[in-house]
């Protein structure tokens, strides 16, 4: 029962006549924007059941301690209060929360998570009981007389403390604290890097941020009378997400099903494997009603990643060539939880040399857990640590040797006849141009005129800075034993009214790939976006399908749409070429109507044909089979699954690129950085709706901007998080930000059929790499170095002295 | 509990309030208005906003009995005869929204944004929205919005 609103569906504001040139490549507005503009959109928090019951979940205090005894008992007594659930009862009812990706699949150490803590607390805010009411309230009130006796340990926070020889170990099991260390090793670089005209040694570090969507996370479960359960909530991927509640809970996938209604943001945070999913199905099944959990900004901002170390050399000859990177990463993934956020720093380390030809490279990241908060994905998905790391050492070697940091990327960028690239780790990049998106920068942003004015404000005691940087994402992934999918599905039909209904396997938490699909479906099946409505985000109507990550749903999920919808396509052709008595060839299906090519008097709307599919098929002899229905799953070329010599996999298909340049003013006194302007040429490949790109590319560059100097998530001495509200979490707002000046370039991917690559992270990892070199570029006359992030007024200001410190050497 | 009248969105309403009460849970959980969201629990987000007596308010900051005899104009109220209103409009021209949990709060905060100034410069936009946050579209097609709606010229 929804309250007036209507869960994922919705038609188009008004009926247009297709664009010329087709929908697929339009500027189309969101197709059921006026969803949103009128406030029927229903989000979870928006969904309201008969006898809905609230739970509210008590968290540690303690970074790291041992749980003596829970009690309970006056909490299950307060007004209200229908249950309590503590640790130490949760095992009679779930088993662990499955990995999204276990660590153990590629030989890592891998730990059972429970819902609710068993024994021993790894961060702070871990839930250790839960309480459900008859209303939030009552439920909040209830947690303050769980009465929980703690023994409490030493947290270890820092990475570097956690593998010290001795270091105490604090998962139990386990011999140390490292989950896993991956190594990515071309040639021998040792002695590459003895045979370099000049070696740089330095580091970076990254620190924890997260993505923050405005919409927090929710869960309700409800189980139904036949014993099955329905689950509703603020998630990514409802098939994944359905299988693991089945692994976790012992009942059949067919006996659940999953919604998610409208999602206010994913970033990647809302990908599963968080305690309070299966925790409210258990609820819901002691209290025998609708369980509902609704997320509070604090318990968002538990949720981290990134947070990463990089102690790097990088080896290069007079002539700016890039000959070898050693790089060795130290992630701190805080307590190792089942979502998919530790995956990102193999990432991190496998997107090494990104779009540079270096020919040895010898990187290596070590996973590390510590009572830090989890991990879960942040949009970008460890891409940025590749990203912001690289672009930092481009701009370190530009610096020694005194070139331009535009002419160091020329060199040691990929050539366009180069493609496709196999680079060391394995990865086959597929298509591109980067040198042209190089010079598209160039000249958008004047960079000569730029540095001219660079010049003159220094003269002034002014500090402008431009950061120019490459970001290469590799998108759209499967990875072998995991549910992490890399083919998706989409079910088109159509109607005896013309009218058709997409049912896709990908999901939107606001990347508005449901128009896209609409667009893609109208250009094939020849009606107008109006009678085209959109479901996703239910496993019962929808076909299987692994819903919203890593820049996938157009190509996976739109590409399956074709085939379906070319399916429908040809009955209609079929049909109508039959009515009008033409070959089926001559028919052409645009603007809800069939007709004969070059002949537009013999036409017959695109709903008869449907009709007359389905009332007069015994009737007409030789008229297409109903129903007009087709369920069709795209598989993406150029995956590898099958290791090659070095034993190296080739998980995407498609890796968009952009070249991103902003210009800052940064105050030394106060360390703030003012963005004047931010740039981009950015390659996506064939574009189905550039209004969409450029909002994707808009927002995703503010919050990389954002992650990158500002926001963090910090804790203090004891592991107590000190970033618990917006108002300490600092994400950019309108006032902090210009423009976004956007440039396309388009090289279609020859891997996926209609050329499109991966959409919606790019960006991110953008943004955060360039401002980094934009601060550092504003301070090189004081001899600074950036060698951190966030470069927030404090950091900046740390730099400077340091700088100052040592005599301007950097 | 003490009764209150509330004008929403030209309806009047009689309703027992606890003293404490929030505005935007009244909305949401009474009368069923759930296009005004709720994005956080320190009046920093802005997703709540309405009108009341045509100015943009946090409806988390305000209590219900302090909204008692006044008017409140919430997302759902703005469209007349299901015509969407210009900034409703220019909102979906522009593709100022993505996920659209920020954007009833940011047509609230515009509509009133351009009753105090008709006529913003860019940056006097970008201020006056600085109480709403958005984390989809890096504001940048929201500002086109509200320009649109000024009937100005977007930038590009
Ligand atoms: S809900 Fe965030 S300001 Fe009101
Ligand atoms: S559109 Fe998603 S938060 Fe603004």
């Amino acid at each position: 029962m929804l309250a007036s609103t209507e869960l994922q569906e919705g038609r188009a504001i008004a009926a247009t006549e297709a664009p010329a040139g087709g929908y697929v490549g339009a500027r189309e507005t969101k197709h059921n924007g006026d969803l949103f503009l009128t406030g029927r959109a229903a989000y979870f928090n928006d969904i309201v059941l008969p006898k809905m019951s609230h739970a509210a979940v008590l968290r540690s205090p303690h970074a790291h301690a041992r749980i003596k005894s829970i009690d309970a008992s006056a909490a299950e007594a307060s007004a209200g209060v229908l249950a309590t659930l503590t640790g130490a009862q949760i095992k009679e009812h779930t088993g662990p929360i499955p990995f999204f990706i276990d660590p153990a699949v590629f030989g890592g150490k891998t730990r059972d998570n429970f819902p609710l803590a068993v024994d021993k607390v790894l961060m702070t805010g871990q839930p250790v009981a839960a309480v459900v009411a008859e209303t939030a309230a009552d439920a909040e009130a209830a947690l303050d007389l769980i009465k929980v006796d703690y023994d409490v340990l030493e947290p270890i926070l820092e990475a570097d403390d956690a593998l010290k020889d001795g270091a105490p170990i604090i998962n139990d099991g386990w011999d140390d604290n490292v989950v896993i260390t991956l190594p990515f090793v071309e040639g021998d670089a040792e002695a590459a890097l003895a045979e370099a005209d000049h070696v740089i040694e330095d580091t970076f570090e990254m620190h924890r941020l997260s993505t923050q969507p405005i919409e927090p996370r929710g869960n309700m479960a409800v189980w139904e009378k036949d014993g099955s359960l329905t689950f509703y909530g603020s998630i990514q991927n409802p098939h994944p997400l359905r299988l693991h509640l089945s692994q976790a809970l012992g009942v059949s996938e067919s006996a659940i099903r999953v919604i998610a209604p409208f999602v206010g943001g994913g970033l990647g945070l809302k990908m599963h494997g968080h305690p309070e999913e299966a925790l409210v199905c258990v609820l819901a099944k002691i209290v025998g009603r609708p369980v509902k959990w609704l997320e509070d900004r604090r318990e968002t901002l538990l949720i981290g990643g990134i947070e990463q170390t990089h102690r790097f050399k990088v080896g290069f000859n007079n002539d700016g060539q890039i000959v070898a990177i050693h790089n060795r990463i130290v992630a701190n993934v805080g307590m190792l939880g089942s979502a998919p956020g530790w995956g990102m720093a193999f990432l991190s380390a496998l997107g090494f040399p990104s779009g540079y030809k270096v020919p040895v490279t010898d990187v290596s990241v070590q996973v590390v857990s510590t009572n830090k908060g989890i991990w879960n994905a942040t949009r970008g998905y460890g891409k940025q640590g590749t990203n912001v790391v690289i672009e930092r050492m481009v701009d370190l070697v530009a610096r020694h040797l005194g070139m331009d940091r535009i002419e160091v990327r020329r060199k040691n960028m990929i050539e366009k006849d180069e493609f496709p690239y196999a680079t060391n780790s394995g990865l086959n990049i597929d298509s591109g141009d980067y040198h042209a998106a190089l010079d598209k920068l160039e000249e958008l942003l004047d960079y000569e005129g730029l540095k001219r004015e660079q010049a003159k404000l220094r003269e002034e005691g002014r500090y402008l800075g431009i950061g120019i940087t490459f970001e290469l994402t590799p998108e759209s992934a499967d990875i072998p034993g995991t549910i992490v999918g890399g083919f998706d599905s989409a079910q088109v039909k159509m109607d005896p009214s013309g009218n058709v209904t997409i049912l896709s396997g990908v999901t939107t938490p606001g990347s508005g790939n449901d128009t896209g699909l609409a667009q893609i479906v109208a250009d094939e099946v020849g009606v107008t976006i109006d009678r085209i409505s959109v479901i996703q985000g239910d496993t019962d109507t929808c076909p299987y399908g692994f819903g919203n990550y890593s820049g996938r749903s157009i190509v996976s999920g739109g590409n399956s749409a074709v085939l379906a919808a070319r399916d429908i396509g040809e009955k209609i052709r079929g049909g109508a070429a039959l009515l009008l008595e033409a070959g089926d060839e001559d028919i052409e299906l645009i603007d809800n109507l069939a007709r004969v090519a070059g002949a537009p008097d013999r036409a017959i709307p695109i709903a008869a044909v449907a009709e007359t599919i389905y009332t007069l098929n015994f009737a007409i002899p030789g008229i297409p089979e109903p129903p007009l229905e087709s369920t069709r799953v795209y598989k993406p070329d150029n995956i590898r699954h099958t290791p090659d010599e070095k034993g190296r996999i080739q998980p995407y298909p498609t890796y968009s690129y952009a070249m991103h340049g902003v210009v800052v003013e940064v105050d030394p006194e106060t360390g703030a950085v003012d963005i004047k302007r931010i740039g981009i040429v950015h390659d996506c490949g064939t574009m189905i709706n550039p209004l969409f790109i450029e909002g994707q590319m808009a927002g995703a560059m503010v919050m990389g901007l954002g992650n990158g100097m500002s926001e963090e998530l910090k804790y203090d001495e004891k592991g107590t998080p000190l970033s618990t509200r917006f108002k300490a979490y600092l994400m950019p707002r309108a006032g902090d930000v210009p423009a976004v000046e956007l440039v396309h370039q388009i090289t279609p991917s020859p891997f996926t059929l209609l050329g499109t690559k991966g959409a919606g992270e790019a960006g991110v990892g953008g943004g955060m790499s360039v401002i980094a070199n934009a601060v550092d570029d504003a301070l090189a006359p004081l001899g600074v170095t950036i060698r951190e992030l966030p470069v927030s007024p404090p950091n900046v200001l740390k730099a400077i002295d340091e700088a100052g410190s040592n005599g301007g050497r950097g | 509990m003490r009764p209150i009248e509330l004008t929403v969105n030209g309806s009047s309403h009689e309703l027992e309030v606890e003293p404490r009460e929030l505005l935007v849970y009244v909305l949401r959980e009474r009368l069923g208005l759930t296009g005004t969201n709720i994005g956080c629990d320190t009046s920093s987000c802005g997703a709540c906003t309405v009108l009341v007596e045509g100015e943009s308010v946090k409806s988390c900051t305000m209590l219900a009995v302090q909204a008692d005899g006044r008017e409140i104009t919430t997302i759902e109220g703005l469209a007349t005869n299901g015509e969407l209103h210009a900034v409703q409009q220019a909102f979906h021209e522009q593709h100022a929204l993505q996920c659209g949990f920020c954007t009833p709060g940011f047509v609230m905060a515009t509509v009133s944004l351009l009753d105090e100034n008709g006529d913003p410069s860019e940056q006097e936009i970008r201020e006056g929205l600085e109480g709403n946050l958005c984390r989809c579209t890096g504001y940048h097609n929201i500002v086109r919005a509200v320009q649109s709606a000024a009937g100005q010229e977007v930038s590009a």
